[in-house]
């Protein structure tokens, strides 16, 4: 899962940022509206974590132009102000959560959880499919009832896969949310880790579809 | 007195109608007592005409007249003869039987005399009879009695009541009765014969009835028309109060827009709504600023905490490298600094909020205060390659140093952090020959015309991002311009984007103020009042823009 976080604090930015690849996401940040905005435009991320009081561009002109733009990302709006009004005009622009500070970070993860989840229309925590069970929120996979030992990268292409279960995924895709910005990334990383996953979790778990990407069943 | 309402209204309809019925009862009893005087004392001259008339018939016929005394009320008078007496003035008639007339004052002990009738003067009675005792006692209900002097009844008109006889006493000469239907005057004339002329009062008594009953009647009457219009006029009176009542009730329950509507702003309850008015205009809007300042200050203070909780939050999830550790140590320290400034700030403006009106007062030099703000300053000053440009002379006003202290170091403070690397601060103090002035300039970013008027709101930032990566909550101006009003200065600000602002201080000069005691020195509140901010004028050419405050 690849996720962005805008907010002009610095330190506040790189302790969520930290907490954020600790849990596997894939972390992409701005200090500034600006690249937020640009950033938000150009990849395709699994959900925003936004401040409001933002330099250059507000976090409100941020939601505007993006859902101007038809972007269905989901958008966690983290600010200081806690008015009731601006909860409302928050999420009336399209916000689809709005968190004040001070915050703990454990709610903050569970929401953006929570949101990456409702967004591809899963509204349980667990994913099941044959004898292989995920549980997104303690971030393990379960086979026969057995837990099998994931990386976190590992387990994130299984989420993601699993998510979009049925899908036939595109390499590109899996790379722009499983990689941030300041990942290096082979060009056969990709293959490396779908064959560990394999050996992990058995040779059907992930299917191949040549020429078009993965897909799980 | 718990009978008493507590309403004002009804308090005050109590007490009106109490005394209305006070006035009038008052007014009432005593014209009914004055007819009630009239009516007797007419009737007394009625009584007395007869009574006058009846001696004048009797006196000559009366044996034992005594002689004439003047003075004396028993004693009828020889003046000119009565119109109802035409034998006024004949002689008595001789005693029939010869016997001699009773001696005076013997009759009291001695054996009753029996007055022989037949010397009344009978045809002379008969005719006053006719005259003035007539029979009928509807039209004129007069009597007599003569009674002689051991109390038998000598001689009475026809329907003479029952008369009880006249006391026997010596002393007894007058007397007037107000018997229960009658009237009568009783007196003695001479040698022991007393006179009862008396009149049937029924009619007088029944007109008094009447009277006592129509006075009560229209007593009545104006009372209640007095208490039905007490009662309208009390509530029209009292109608604006329950206005002010219901408006303080509304804003009380947290309609803080509430106000009295004014009608009538010249009477005394329109003056009190208009004052009110005013008073709940200046309340809300403190209460505003309150309210808006808690929610900056909560804001403020919103940012570092989640800072700090969140780096220690993602810091303790698992084991961390030794770097990792130091920096997430230095990032909360910064907010913690930042924490600490903030709160410091706050305080600094809350005791100047509490005190602004007893602002110490003593001689200052601002030079030297200036020359201190600058030596504590000096080191961040030289981290950024900056020129002091100084020129500190004496200068002299009336203030706290502590709070002057502050407003150097503030502006001196900002002019360093808004300056570019190299640029340079220029520092001045002097003396005009009215005020003390404190002029503070930098070279650095400026100020935009939009932010001008604000720049001395609390916490209102220029450029957000940058104050806030800073550290800078924006109260330092804000500190700057409640010390100066509190000691009655002004503060002016000329800024050019990109060249630099210059930030003027002037307070009286420390003699001037102090022989002259100007009054918007002496009370802070009235330079609150006339506080505005005004956009430069000189916008001529170059953008230049000032804002000033006094």
């Amino acid at each position: 899962m690849r996720v962005l976080v805008v907010e002009d604090e610095p330190d506040l930015l790189a302790s969520i940022a930290r907490a954020l690849r600790d849990e596997g996401y894939a972390v992409d940040t701005a200090a500034d509206g600006e690249d937020g905005l640009f950033k938000a435009e150009s990849w395709e991320y699994d959900a925003i974590v936004l401040d409001l009081m933002l330099p250059a561009v507000d976090g409100w002109e941020i939601l505007r132009r993006l859902r101007h733009a038809n972007k269905t990302v989901p958008v966690l709006i983290l600010t200081a102000r806690d008015a009731v009004a601006d909860r409302v005009r928050g999420l009336d622009s399209g916000a689809d959560d709005y968190l004040t500070k001070p915050f703990d970070l454990a709610e903050l993860l569970a929401r953006i959880r929570a949101l990456v989840r409702r967004h591809v229309g899963h509204a349980r925590s667990t994913i099941e499919i044959g004898d292989m069970v995920l549980d997104l929120r303690a971030r393990t996979v379960t086979r026969g009832g057995r837990v099998i030992p994931l990386t976190p990268r590992e387990y994130a292409l299984v989420e993601y896969l699993a998510l979009h279960r049925g899908k036939v995924v595109s390499r590109t895709e899996l790379y722009d949310h499983l990689f941030g910005e300041d990942d290096d990334t082979l060009s056969n990383l990709l293959d490396v880790h779908v064959s560990n996953i394999r050996k992990k979790l058995g040779h059907d778990a992930i299917q191949t579809r040549r020429g078009h990407g993965y897909l799980m069943e | 007195m718990s009978w008493v309402p507590r309403s004002l209204r009804w308090r005050l309809q109590l007490w009106y109608a109490a005394w209305l019925a006070v006035v009038l009862a008052a007014f009432s009893s005593t014209a009914y007592s004055l007819v009630r005087h009239n009516r007797w004392r007419h009737v007394d001259e009625e009584i007395e005409r007869r009574f006058a008339a009846l001696t004048a018939v009797l006196r000559p016929a009366v044996p034992g007249r005594p002689p004439f005394r003047p003075g004396r009320p028993d004693v009828p008078r020889p003046g000119p003869p009565k119109p109802y007496s035409p034998r006024d003035t004949h002689e008595p008639p001789p005693n029939p039987d010869g016997r001699p007339p009773p001696e005076a004052g013997a009759h009291l002990r001695g054996p009753h005399v029996e007055a022989p009738p037949n010397w009344l003067p009978t045809a002379a009675l008969d005719a006053l009879e006719l005259s003035l005792f007539k029979t009928r006692r509807t039209e004129s209900a007069f009597y007599y009695v003569l009674f002689g002097p051991g109390g038998n009844i000598l001689r009475s008109s026809p329907d003479a009541p029952a008369v009880n006889p006249p006391p026997t006493s010596d002393h007894f000469r007058d007397q007037v009765r107000q018997l229960d239907r009658r009237r009568e005057h009783v007196r003695r004339l001479w040698a022991g014969f007393t006179l009862a002329v008396g009149k049937f009062v029924d009619a007088d008594l029944t007109e008094l009835e009447r009277l006592r009953w129509v006075l009560a009647a229209a007593a009545s009457g104006v009372w209640l028309l007095g208490v039905v219009g007490g009662a309208w006029l009390t509530g029209r009176m009292i109608r604006p109060v329950e206005r002010i009542v219901s408006t303080a009730q509304q804003i009380a329950s947290g309609d803080l827009s509430a106000r009295v509507p004014v009608t009538e702003a010249e009477s005394e309850l329109g003056r009190l709504a208009v004052t009110l008015n005013t008073t709940f205009d200046r309340l809300c809007e403190t209460l505003a600023r309150q309210v808006r300042f808690t929610a900056d200050a909560s804001h403020e203070l919103r940012t570092p905490v989640a800072v700090l909780l969140s780096q220690t939050e993602s810091i303790l999830a698992r084991e961390r490298t030794a770097e990792d550790y130091r920096e997430a140590l230095e990032a909360c320290r910064r907010a913690a600094r930042r924490l600490r400034h903030l709160v410091e700030s706050l305080l600094v403006l809350a005791r100047l909020d509490a005190g602004a009106k007893t602002v110490e007062r003593r001689a200052v030099d601002l030079d030297r205060v200036v020359a201190d703000a600058l030596e504590l300053l000096r080191p961040l000053a030289q981290e950024r390659r900056l020129q002091w440009e100084l020129d500190l002379r004496p200068a002299k006003c009336l203030g706290d140093p502590e709070q002057l202290f502050h407003v150097a170091v503030n502006l001196i403070d900002n002019a360093v952090h808004y300056n570019r690397p190299g640029g340079s601060v220029r520092v001045r103090t002097y003396e005009t020959q009215t005020h003390t002035i404190l002029e503070v300039e930098d070279t650095g970013i400026g100020i935009a015309q939009e932010d001008l008027p604000h720049i001395f709101e609390r916490f209102y930032r220029a450029d957000k991002s940058r104050a806030r990566a800073d550290g800078r909550a924006g109260l330092g101006l804000a500190i700057v311009d409640t010390i100066v009003r509190a000691h009655g200065g002004t503060i002016e600000v000329h800024s050019v984007p990109n060249e630099g602002s210059r930030f003027t201080v002037r307070f009286l000069r420390a003699e001037t103020s102090a022989a002259s005691e100007d009054p918007a020195v002496a009370n802070p509140e009235l330079v609150e009042h006339g506080c505005n901010t005004t956009l430069g004028a000189d916008n001529e050419s170059n953008g230049r823009q000032s804002a000033n405050r006094k």
